[in-house]
């Protein structure tokens, strides 16, 4: 069964040839749904670029015919970013899949959006970081988040994705240098210094117009080249583990010892969130067994500075107990330990969670929060989820410093039960309402979130907004819905 | 609320809806990927998804979400559907990479969505109708007459053959009719090796081709019948040089759902199943092999999908040939659960011959970059695909069986 009309699939045929576009409902039907709730919605094509030029081509004939356009690389964004809400043409840019540059110098490289975090990790790993040809030492890396090894790189980076260097360097948009990007009009512009030149190393000193096409969610263009930086990969790495009674307590540690900035990564876990699979529907965690467990990440170029960083770790955990913090003597299992350590592992094992112990569905209200409101909104979301019946399985994240951090809330639900589904996206929704009075913001966003997030939004900010969308997109094509502005 | 089963009437399909359920939509399935601590293994494995595209075609997540759509009523039957269902060639990649609880059911998904298939009014690649409508009665699939089946064999060999023995060698449809200097040299090894087998002239089909493609129906007389022969011939176990039998007769006929289809047609029991290269292993390891000459070869060897990922065989065939004087084998960078298939598999060798011997050239051009004389493998199917490649792409690599390779330089110790 087709969709759409022959006549812009005769169209978009001669763009893209006639192997790369399908108005076929077998086709279609993958780009329907997603991991979430999110409700499935067809298309009306699907295309398959391989150029800047095509991708050019396709933009003016969608904005001249006023088609929706919804990029897209592998669609595992837990936010139904790539669920089109009101149907036309998805753009699917795997075929654009070429790393084109790595500088082992400058320490950047430069990717397609096709290009999957399976692949550039292999490169990175093959490239050694080296001046005029005298290598320092073995391998690069860059942001390693949860996600499966065909997720986009681009795409996760330009929707404010996270990596395993969170707590040293910051989420995965702040490691951009640079980008090309095609405006939903078809014209081309380049952002960062290769506007000027062919180096992609550095958006700064020039007007951050990056952030016109990052955490917009595909609605203002199409990133069709990505600068990143990439950094050398330390032989020395060690994970440091400890739990505690209370979301309170946890924060408090975790405060302390992101304080130095001497870890890669430090993450709490509620006990719900640590148990294999998830506790689904939810039940009360054993009465004597830790509330939280925190594990570390440290790195080093030698044993001295891991031993350094150990010892500082240390310190800060016995002044906490000192101080009266309940912190809990605990070891991460050695596979868990491995997970974290042998990175990029393929650390999508938690996708196990959702499966057969529920019913296939995951989401999770997904915030940057300030970390002082972690416990206070961990208390409110846990009784909201215990409400709908769902564990708090919660984690917390720090991010670069003092400044902000990650809260969610892991929440598997079946898919074939619309009570289940409900519930999910009721307590999700709800806790969003409730962290925003907080400082939380939800990432990713879906629809639902969005528009809670406009209803208590200032309003000059969502003037702005609206102005910059109409401006850039002035027929609205490009991923429709997903602002709840237009 | 569309996640609801809706569609009655795909009763297969329906049966393991909850099992279709179980995928999260989380794409691992689409890319071959693993940890290395010196450097990452990433590559494309989906052949269907490396020729055609996009998602539908590209691992199990747009199957999965196929028989969803279908069990929702969201989409119908049309010939695109039976274009992504049959371009699959069953290499269990996706299986492979898969990490949520639907993972032992894909390639049973997969082969229950084609049985569903078969009861539509869509394009059912017409190479496989036309094997399909023949053989129920000529008991393979390349429609050559059942009673020259053993016409690969020297009636000298076959008159010395016993008629009860501990063995008996299945042959398989491919090596009988299309590779039956596979079956020569396998027979010829057999007797080198003073194997206890025979030869039996009412082999059937595996019913690989048949359960592999949906027709679950067709199958079962294939299974019953195959499944009475070692009692017959007063055999132990069945041994067989053909990936794609040994994973028929070694699980389908022995295991149930979703490993195999004993669940539907009975288990076979008290008899072994080993690949030819499984006894070679066995043997040399009890140093009853004795090497007369060496094989100075540069060799890379194809892991057969059946062999390999379906049954997770990947060193004996390996052992097998590092055993070999003279032989070095080269790896191709897509090997053991991570290899690439042939592009046979599936129905697709005979439903789609471009499409499957592309495929096959792209894995020549593997073996090519290695630096390797000779391709080999331990399946005559994928022979016939790599071989069949070889020559088209005028590559200068030869192709030959394990079996080939052993056979001239052996004798028992």
């Amino acid at each position: 069964m087709a969709r759409g009309n022959n006549e812009i699939l005769a169209n978009l045929e001669q763009i893209v040839g006639p192997e790369y576009v399908s108005n076929e409902e077998a086709d279609l039907q993958p780009y329907t749904w997603d991991m979430t709730w999110a409700e499935p919605r067809m298309p009306d094509y699907v295309v398959m670029p391989k150029t800047v030029t095509e991708i050019q081509r396709v933009l003016r004939l969608a904005n001249h015919r006023k088609i929706p356009v919804v990029p897209y690389c592998n669609g595992t964004n837990i936010g139904g970013l790539c669920v089109p809400e009101e149907g036309g043409i998805i753009m699917d840019l795997k075929k654009m899949d070429r790393i084109l540059k790595i500088d082992p110098e400058t320490c950047y490289a430069v990717i397609e959006p096709g290009v999957s975090h399976a692949a550039f990790s292999a490169a990175l790993k093959a490239t050694n970081p080296q001046w005029k040809g005298e290598e320092f030492s073995k391998g690069f890396e860059f942001g390693w988040g949860v996600h499966p090894p065909s997720a986009s790189v681009l795409a996760m980076a330009i929707n404010h994705g996270i990596g395993h260097l969170n707590g040293r360097l910051g989420i995965n948009s702040q490691l951009m240098s640079s980008m090309e990007v095609v405006l939903p009009t078809g014209e081309v512009a380049k952002i960062g210094s290769c506007a000027y030149s062919d180096s992609w190393h550095s958006f700064l000193p020039l007007p951050r117009m990056d952030g016109l096409f990052t955490g917009w969610l595909g609605t203002t263009g199409i990133v069709t080249k990505l600068g990143v930086w990439i950094f050398p990969i330390r032989p020395y790495r060690d994970v440091l583990t400890v739990a505690a009674a209370s979301a309170e307590d946890i924060t408090k540690y975790m405060v302390r010892w992101r304080h130095y900035s001497l870890c890669d990564e430090v993450t709490a876990v509620s006990w719900w969130l640590a148990q294999i699979p998830i506790v689904f529907p939810y039940s009360p965690k054993p009465a004597d067994a830790p509330e939280f467990f925190s594990y570390t990440v440290i790195s080093g170029w030698s044993e001295e500075e891991l031993a350094y960083k150990r010892k500082m770790w240390q310190e800060v955990v016995a002044k906490e107990k000192a101080k009266g913090t309940k912190l809990i003597d605990f070891e991460y299992p050695p596979e868990a330990k491995k997970g974290r350590t042998e990175l990029p592992s393929r650390i999508v094992g938690s996708t196990k969670n959702y499966s057969k112990s529920c019913g296939g569905g995951i989401a999770w209200p997904g915030t940057f929060a300030p970390c002082k409101s972690w416990p206070i909104l961990y208390e409110k979301w846990k009784e909201i989820y215990i409400r709908h019946g769902l564990s708090p399985a919660t984690r917390f994240t720090d991010y670069q410093g003092a400044h902000y951090g990650m809260l969610r809330c892991m929440t598997p639900f079946n898919k074939r039960d619309p009570a289940s589904v409900q519930a999910a996206r009721d307590a999700m929704v709800e806790c969003v309402r409730a962290g925003l009075p907080e400082g939380m913001l939800p990432y990713k966003p879906p629809v639902e979130y969005q528009n809670e997030l406009n209803a208590v939004a200032d309003a000059g900010y969502l003037y702005l907004m609206t102005k910059i969308k109409d401006m850039l997109d002035p027929n609205n094509i490009m991923n429709p819905g997903k602002l709840g502005i237009r | 609320m569309s996640h609801l089963l809706r569609n009655k009437e795909l009763k297969e399909l329906g049966k393991i809806y909850d099992w279709v359920s179980m995928c999260t939509h989380c794409g691992n399935c689409k890319y071959g990927y693993e940890y290395g601590p010196k450097a990452n293994f990433a590559a494309m494995l989906c052949v269907q998804g490396d020729k055609f595209n996009f998602d539908s075609y590209r691992g199990s997540r747009g199957k999965v979400s196929l028989a969803r759509s279908l069990l929702h009523n969201r989409i119908g039957w049309s010939d695109k559907v039976a274009h992504v269902l049959f371009t699959c060639t069953s290499c269990g990649a996706c299986q492979q990479m898969c990490e949520t609880d639907i993972k032992p059911w894909i390639l049973r998904m997969f082969e229950t969505l084609r049985y569903e298939a078969w009861k539509q009014n869509v394009a059912i690649p017409e190479n496989i109708k036309a094997w399909s409508s023949t053989i129920g009665t000529l008991y393979n699939p390349y429609k050559e007459p059942h009673e020259k089946r053993l016409d690969w064999l020297p009636s000298d060999v076959r008159s010395s053959l016993p008629n009860k023995a501990e063995y008996i060698y299945f042959a398989g449809c491919t090596a009988s009719y299309r590779r039956k200097q596979i079956a020569r040299a396998t027979v010829s090894l057999l007797q080198k090796l003073k194997v206890d087998f025979t030869v039996v002239e009412d082999e059937w089909c595996c019913a690989s081709p048949l359960l592999r493609t949906g027709q679950y129906d067709l199958a079962a007389k294939f299974v019953e019948h195959n499944k009475a022969l070692p009692e017959k011939y007063g055999a132990s176990a069945f041994i067989t040089t053909c990936s794609g039998c040994y994973r028929t007769l070694g699980r389908d006929y022995t295991m149930d759902a979703p490993e195999g289809y004993a669940d539907k047609y009975g288990k076979m029991t008290g008899v072994k199943v080993l690949h030819t290269t499984h006894l070679l292993e066995e043997m040399l390891n009890k140093g009853e092999i004795e090497f007369t000459g060496s094989f100075d070869k540069k060799v890379t060897y194809h892991d057969p999908c059946h062999l390999g990922r379906h049954a997770e065989v990947y060193e004996t065939p390996r052992n097998v040939l590092k055993a070999v004087p003279g032989l070095q084998l080269v790896e191709m960078y897509r090997n053991r659960k991570f290899s690439y298939c042939c592009g046979a598999g599936g129905g697709v060798r005979g439903g789609f011959a471009d499409y499957s011997l592309e495929t096959a050239g792209k894995r020549v051009k593997e073996a090519e970059a290695t630096g390797a004389e000779l391709v080999t493998s331990a399946c005559p199917f994928c022979y016939t695909n790599l071989a069949d490649a070889i020559e088209l792409n005028k590559s200068p690599l030869k192709m030959e069986d394990i079996v080939e390779i052993i056979e001239p330089i052996v004798k028992r110790k």
